[in-house]
Parts: C-alpha cells; sequence; structure tokens
C-alpha cells in the first residue's frame, strides 16, 4: 500500500494547501505591524565594525603605540646610563605600556591574531631561568614558541623589578656585575623584539590599510571581522583574563585547589596585577558597549546588535544583553574589593580570587554560548545542516 | 482480496527506462561532483586525518577511520560514482559507491548530515533497481540486458524516499519554536542582512515568521504538488526557486542541488526520452535509445522479495523518525532520536563543555578540549550527549594511560538552544566514565523542563 502515494493528491488537498499558504502569508504579514522600527539601526554590521575600528581599535592602538615609543626610548637612555633615575623613568613607561596593553590585547583579529602577538608581549610566568642562560650565553631566537616566557612585558617585569629587593640591588645588576653589559643589551633586545612585534601589527592596520578589509568583511562566516572578533574577545576573555589572572595563580581551575601566587600577571612589580585585571575587564566591557577610545560616547556594537536582534528567552522573556550587563557588573564588583597585590590575594585571602573567578566563568558562559549563538557567529567551515 | 489484486495491477505497470536511467546518470554525477568537491577543498584531512579521535555510531564502533589511505577510500568512492553515472559494471559499482560513501559517513559523527543519510540510503535502493538496462555501457555491451520498459515500482520507490524526506522534513517543523517564534530563523536570517537587495528583509520579524511557515507547508506539500500532472511544474519551480535561496542562505553544500535534480524523477517518461535523446547527439554517442517495446519483467518470486524487502525498508523510513516519541524530554535537548528522521535547520544549538578528570590517589585534570579534538569535534560534542559520553570515554582510557587509577570523568555542559538563556545540560556529579553507551534513555542528562 506503501506504493499508492503518487494517488494520493486529490483537487481538495491542493486547495487546502494553497488557502493555508495564503492566509498565512496574510498572517504573517499583518505581524509587521508590531515591530517597533528604530531610527538606529543597530543591525548594521558595516557600521558596528567601522565604529570598533575608527573608535576602539585604531586610537587604542595609537595610543599603545605612544606608550611603548617612551618605554623604547626610556630603555635607551637606561641602556646608555643606568642610574637610579633612569630605572625609576624606565618602570614608569613599563607600567604605562603594560596598562596600555590591556586595552589593544583584546583585538586578537586580523593581523594580531596571525602573528599572535599576544604570544611574543605577554605570556607569563616568565622563565626566569631561561631569561639568565639567554643572559649568559648571549644566543636566544625571539621568533621560536618556546621563547614566549622569555621576552614580552612578563620578562621585562623580572628585569627591571625582579632582580633584587631594592633598586640599588637592581641597578647593581646592569652596573658593577660581571654581567652587565650583556644584562644590557638583553633587556634593549627584549624592548626591541616587543616593538617591532607591535609594529608590524600597526603597520598592517595603517600602512597596510587592514582597517578597510576589516569593514567590508560584513558576513557572518568563518572569516568575517564579526565572527573573528568575537572569536578572540571571547578566548581573550576565558583564557587570558579568566584563567591567566585569576583562574591559575587561584587554583580555581584546579579541583585540589593547589595556589600559585608566583603565577600572577606582573608578579616582580607586585602591586600592578589588579590595575591590569581591571583595566581589561574594563576594555572588554568598552568593546561590547562601542565605547570610544577618543570620545567615551557609545557607538554601534555588539550590545546594540543584541538589542536590535531581540536577543532574549522566549520562554521567560530574560533578555540576553540585560544578563551580560549585569554579570559585566559582578565581575566589577569582584574586582574592586581586591587589594593591588593579588599574589598577596591568593596567599592571605584567596576567596576573593575564586569568587573573582567564578563570576568570571559566569560571563564567559554569556559570550562564548548565548552571545555567539544570538548573533550566529560561525565556528566551522564546513557543511551544515543545522543538527 | 480487493487490495491484492490493486497490488498485482500495480506491480505490473511499466514505464520508460529513461526515468531511472536519467536519474542513475544525474546520481553518479552528482556524487563525483560533491567528492571532487570535498576533496578539494581540503576537509578529506580536515575531517578523518587530521583529528586524533573519532566519534562512531553506536554499533558501527568497527568502522574506523583509514589514516592516508582515507584518500584511497575517497577515490573508490568518486571512481563508482562515475562508473554508476556511465552504468558500467553497474551493480557492482553501485554496491561499491553504496559502501564507500557509507563508510565514510560512519567514521565520524561530528560530520552527520541528513542529506547524507539520504545518499545512502537512495544508494542502498539503487543497488536493487534495474538502472543499467538502458542508455548504459552494461547495455551497450550485452544487448540481452538491454530493456525499454521496466516496471513502474522501480522509480516510484525513489519518489516514495523523496517523498518521505520532505514529509517528515515538514512535520519536523510543526512545533510552536519553529512556527509560533520563527526559531531559529529568526536567529539565522538577521545574519545575512548584508545580502545584496533582499538583505535588509532578513532584520524584519515577519520575513522570520513567513520563511518559517512558507518552509513547513513547502516541506509538508512538495510531494504532491510534483506527484499531480496539473501542479507538477509550479512544484518544481518552488523546489528550485526554494533550494538555491536556502543554498544562499546557508552553508549546507551541495545538498540544494542534489535535492533539485532529484526532483526531475517526478517528470513524465517523455521528459526523461527527451533527456536522454539531447545526450545522445550532443555527446555523439552510439545508439543506446531502443524501439521502446522490450520489457523488463521480474520472476513472480523476486517480486515478492522485493515486495516484502521493500515493505521492510519503508515501514523503517516511516517508523524510524517517531523513536524519538519512546524517550522522556524534549527531543531537541536530548537528541535522543534525532537523527536520521529528516530534521533539517531545526535548531540553533551552542555549548561549552568543561571536563574534569580525577582519580582514587587524588590526581586531577581540568581538560582543555582543544588538545582532543576538532573545532568540528568540540563544537558537536558540547552539544550532543551520546558524544560528551564517547568523548568521557576518549579522556578515561586517555588518562588511564596517564597513571590514572580508575580515573572518573565529570562535565559542566552549559548549552543554549534557540535562544534560550544558556542551562546545565549534563548532571555533574554523575561519573560519565562508568556509564554506557544504549538505546535507553540517559538518565544524567538534566532534562530542560525541570
Amino acid at each position: 500500500m506503501v506504493f499508492y502515494t503518487r494517488y494520493m493528491m486529490h483537487h481538495k488537498s491542493l486547495q487546502t494547501y494553497l488557502v493555508i499558504l495564503c492566509t498565512s502569508l496574510l498572517w504573517a504579514c499583518t505581524g509587521s505591524k508590531h515591530e517597533p522600527i528604530t531610527a538606529d539601526n543597530g543591525y548594521d554590521r558595516a557600521a558596528m565594525l567601522t565604529n570598533i575600528a575608527d573608535e576602539i581599535i585604531l586610537p587604542s592602538y595609537a595610543r599603545f603605540k605612544g606608550k611603548l615609543d617612551l618605554m623604547v626610548s626610556q630603555s635607551d637612555s637606561f641602556a646608555t646610563k643606568p642610574s637610579a633615575e633612569s630605572l625609576v623613568k624606565l618602570r614608569q613607561t613599563w607600567v604605562d605600556a603594560y596598562v596600555e596593553w590591556q586595552k589593544v590585547e583584546l583585538f586578537d583579529v586580523g593581523p594580531a591574531e596571525i602573528y599572535t602577538l599576544h604570544s611574543y608581549l605577554n605570556i607569563y610566568p616568565t622563565s626566569t631561568t631561561a631569561i639568565e642562560t639567554n643572559i649568559s650565553t648571549g644566543t636566544y631566537n625571539f621568533g621560536l614558541p618556546t621563547s614566549y616566557p622569555e621576552q614580552g612585558f612578563p620578562a621585562l617585569d623580572y628585569l627591571i623589578n625582579g632582580l633584587g629587593a631594592t633598586d640599588d640591588e637592581i641597578l647593581a645588576k646592569y652596573t658593577t656585575a660581571a654581567d652587565a653589559a650583556k644584562r644590557i643589551s638583553y633587556l634593549k633586545a627584549v624592548v626591541t623584539q616587543l616593538n617591532t612585534r607591535f609594529i608590524k601589527i600597526y603597520t598592517e592596520w595603517t600602512t597596510n590599510n587592514y582597517r578597510a578589509t576589516f569593514i567590508s568583511k560584513t558576513n557572518m562566516d568563518i572569516y568575517s571581522s564579526t565572527s573573528l572578533l568575537v572569536n578572540g574577545y571571547v578566548l581573550n576573555y576565558e583564557r587570558y583574563i579568566r584563567s591567566g589572572k585569576f583562574g591559575i595563580p587561584s587554583g580555581a581551575m584546579l579541583t585540589d585547589g593547589t595556589t600559585a601566587p608566583e603565577k600572577v600577571e606582573a608578579y616582580y612589580k607586585k602591586d600592578l596585577s589588579l590595575t591590569l585585571a581591571k583595566t581589561a575587564h574594563q576594555a572588554s566591557l568598552d568593546l561590547y558597549n562601542g565605547t570610544s577610545a577618543l570620545t567615551g560616547t557609545q557607538g554601534p556594537s555588539l550590545r546594540k546588535y543584541l538589542l536590535a536582534l531581540d536577543a532574549k528567552d522566549t520562554k521567560t522573556g530574560v533578555s540576553l544583553v540585560a544578563e551580560i550587563d549585569s554579570q559585566f557588573v559582578k565581575v566589577a564588583d569582584r574586582l574592586n574589593v581586591l587589594k593591588p597585590n593579588l599574589a598577596e590575594e591568593v596567599s592571605t585571602n584567596n576567596q576573593a580570587m575564586i569568587n573573582t573567578f567564578d563570576e568570571m566563568q559566569k560571563l564567559v558562559r554569556l559570550l562564548k554560548v548565548d552571545m555567539t549563538s544570538a548573533l550566529s557567529v560561525t565556528i566551522t567551515y564546513t557543511d551544515n545542516d543545522g543538527d | 482480496m480487493e487490495l491484492k489484486g490493486y497490488t498485482d495491477i500495480y506491480l505490473q505497470k511499466n514505464t520508460s527506462a529513461a526515468v531511472l536511467a536519467v536519474f542513475r546518470i544525474a546520481l553518479g554525477l552528482l556524487l563525483f561532483i560533491s567528492i571532487l568537491r570535498f576533496w578539494s577543498n581540503g576537509w578529506i584531512a580536515d575531517l578523518y586525518i587530521t583529528p586524533q579521535y573519532f566519534f562512531p555510531f553506536y554499533g558501527f564502533e568497527f568502522v574506523k577511520p583509514l589514516g592516508a589511505y582515507t584518500y584511497v577510500l575517497f577515490g573508490l568512492c568518486a571512481l563508482s560514482a562515475l562508473m554508476v553515472a556511465l552504468g558500467w559494471y553497474y551493480r557492482v559499482a553501485m554496491v561499491s559507491l553504496f559502501l564507500s560513501f557509507t563508510y565514510i559517513e560512519l567514521i565520524d559523527k561530528s560530520t552527520y548530515l541528513n542529506h547524507y543519510y539520504f545518499i545512502s540510503l537512495i544508494c542502498l535502493l539503487m543497488v536493487f533497481l534495474p538502472a543499467q538496462v538502458y542508455f548504459s555501457v552494461d547495455a551497450y555491451r550485452n544487448k540481452s540486458i538491454h530493456c525499454d520498459l521496466i516496471p513502474q515500482w522501480c522509480v516510484d520507490v525513489i519518489k516514495l524516499m523523496v517523498a518521505i524526506l520532505y514529509v517528515y522534513a515538514g512535520i519536523a517543523k510543526i512545533n510552536s519554536e519553529w512556527l509560533l517564534h520563527a526559531l531559529p530563523l529568526k536567529i539565522w536570517l538577521p545574519a545575512r542582512n548584508d545580502m545584496p537587495v533582499i538583505g535588509f528583509l532578513f532584520n524584519k520579524s515577519w520575513v522570520h515568521y513567513a520563511f518559517s511557515w512558507i518552509g513547513c507547508i513547502y516541506d509538508l506539500s512538495i510531494p504532491f504538488l510534483l506527484l499531480s500532472r496539473k501542479t507538477r511544474v509550479l512544484g518544481y519551480v518552488a523546489v528550485v526557486v526554494f533550494h538555491v535561496l536556502t543554498s544562499l542562505l546557508f552553508p549546507i553544500g551541495m545538498f540544494p542541488y542534489i535535492m533539485i535534480v532529484t526532483a526531475l524523477i517526478f517528470f513524465p517518461a517523455s521528459f526523461h526520452e527527451k533527456i536522454l535523446s539531447v545526450l545522445q547527439k550532443t555527446l555523439r554517442l552510439p545508439k543506446l535509445i531502443g524501439a521502446g517495446v522490450k520489457t523488463l519483467v521480474y520472476s513472480a518470486t523476486s517480486l515478492q522479495y522485493f515486495k516484502y524487502g521493500f515493505i521492510v525498508f519503508f515501514a523503517l523510513q516511516l517508523l524510524m523518525p517517531f523513536r524519538y516519541l519512546l524517550y522522556p524530554g524534549d527531543l531537541f535537548w536530548t537528541e535522543e532520536g534525532f537523527r536520521f528522521s529528516w530534521r533539517v535547520m531545526l535548531m540553533e544549538k551552542a555549548g561549552y563543555a568543561q571536563f574534569t578528570v580525577k582519580d582514587s590517589s587524588g590526581k586531577k585534570a581540568f581538560v582543555n578540549n582543544t588538545l582532543f579534538l576538532t573545532k568540528l569535534q568540540e563544537k558537536m560534542m558540547a552539544t550532543q550527549p551520546d558524544m560528551i559520553l564517547q568523548y568521557a570515554h576518549i579522556l578515561r582510557d586517555h588518562y588511564a594511560s596517564r597513571g590514572f587509577q580508575n580515573p572518573e570523568v565529570y562535565v559542566d555542559a552549559y548549552v543554549a538552544l534557540n535562544g534560550h538563556m544558556g542551562r546545565t545540560m549534563i548532571d555533574p556529579t554523575v561519573n560519565l566514565a562508568k556509564e554506557k553507551e544504549s538505546f535507553n534513555h540517559k538518565s544524567w542528562i538534566v532534562l530542560y523542563n525541570d
């Protein structure tokens, strides 16, 4: 009897289908009256990408470049004439550049992703033994992945903050110590490498106009700017903010909870780690909100896009944007009760570190699962039939 | 015994062998192109050689990846497809095409697509159908197998399979998410709003609803529109428009083209004869088209085998998609009984699975999935409970070999379905290392409505 399907079609059923088709079209069309039409077109991904490129990424890169230039010239002064004064100045320019770096580390898209800028600039804990070996042998290859922990801001942290208990002790390593000249040359090599790595990315965005490419790829496939930006942004928050700054040192990611205070960022500077974490968290919020690094006003953003999509739980009516907004605040609240030295917090007040990690974990889920799903961001490139 | 009488009359009805010949040529060529496309995209390495681990189907664990020999498998598949198109050693080629294609699809669940399953089923049917008796190398070389007419049922089984695909895909769309909330199209369509000319429409709510409803009605009605002579052209235009549109909107590969070509089988014999005569003239082929008198007749015994074979096959096809009713909970959430049911483009699902492995001696590990799985595998695993279990077992065995005593595996699985806020999918207190795969309900899935 299964062979009889071809005789099942009757005119009546055809008419029924046509009637259903027409009424559904009518019904669907009337539904449009309820849609609020807003002047602010949050749907426009080209506008969003333009805002992010021109108001956030480019000015942040330019500002970071300014801080980096100061650090480079100060390291030259220090190398030429190591003194208590030039050490203090170098340290301050390092602090300023490191803080500014937190505002650009999250742009793991385009050239920064291709040339793995993060890996060269901010892998910690730094390897002090490898650094000492490099200094004494004078041979090292900063291009190798194994050398990541021997360069970047963490290596400088060790070289200008970690060589002694006092500035005099540190200075002695660059002046009276037997390997002082070698150490100076290593310090310069680290600074040069850091600068070179960044300039490569900066040139791509400016001289080679990656900006135009970034803005033009408005679709949502795996190579689109929105996909790359969001994937990099979420990865940065998950791996480098949540895990790197809190999860690993606090032991929150290990079920036996072994703490590792020496694994905090800027460990040798001691009082900088919280500032770095707060800056990185704020930068993530600013990118999400489309907050201009120039004027502080909010333009087209991921947040506005989610609002335009009306991303909400159809069962509970909970708005995804409201959830994300409130979770950003909860993380900030946790950060605000911490003391400046996170290594000290791990040793004496680790529960506060774990609490921060837990709230960050909730934010990661919202960004990585709920937000990317609502945006329809592509993760893979193969065929898909949606199941 | 009136029904029996009808059956006998039906079984003796004939149609032109050209219908199945055209279908054979189209199927062979399309599969050949599909494999070339797959190969040239580098997907053979990406999907079947690069991954360290694979997710076989329950009951098909004997299907193993072949490493570098996977290229040989794809080569065999492509060659078979070409031989099928030519009708050259058809039966052997068809069996080889069915087996090689199905083997590939069984290697890793992460790559499961409904249209691959459809192709496997069509290939299986074609193994038993006389598609080589007309316009083929086989029939040219051995005139005795040449036939101009074949039983009508030989064509109708293909039509029935196509009809099942569409109607079941339509039935699957009759749910409140699809019809009342326009989900997941409401999520997917705005992502295409930068398309030229029509892109702006995808931001509009009424368009999401219109697409959802038209899609559902389209699936339910298309086989009937194609079957009726009066509506056939309208139906076919709808097929082309719909599938071209979906291919522009979604990354669904060859599927739209396969369906556009497959639907031709609903056209009358004269249409197919015309295609073949044009083909013969343009390619200047030797005479392959007969005088139109010789009829393929099966013996009564073979007919009985065919009849019961097809009854079993189609009964399975009709029942399989409803097996989900045997499981508790929301089908989209548990995915118990989700595959092999023509549930296409039905849901937006994303997940995040954090595994922890520990043992009695106090060893613990926080698993980094990227060290074990490809992006595609991780994405698929994170939302599908049966794959989460398979991965838990992969982790158990890996850590056991790394000195963990009876490793225990736990997962924190956070999943968002169709834009609803994410929630926990798997009971985080259950040691998955000890759970076993079966067709029974997985009690460690946290049900959606709890």
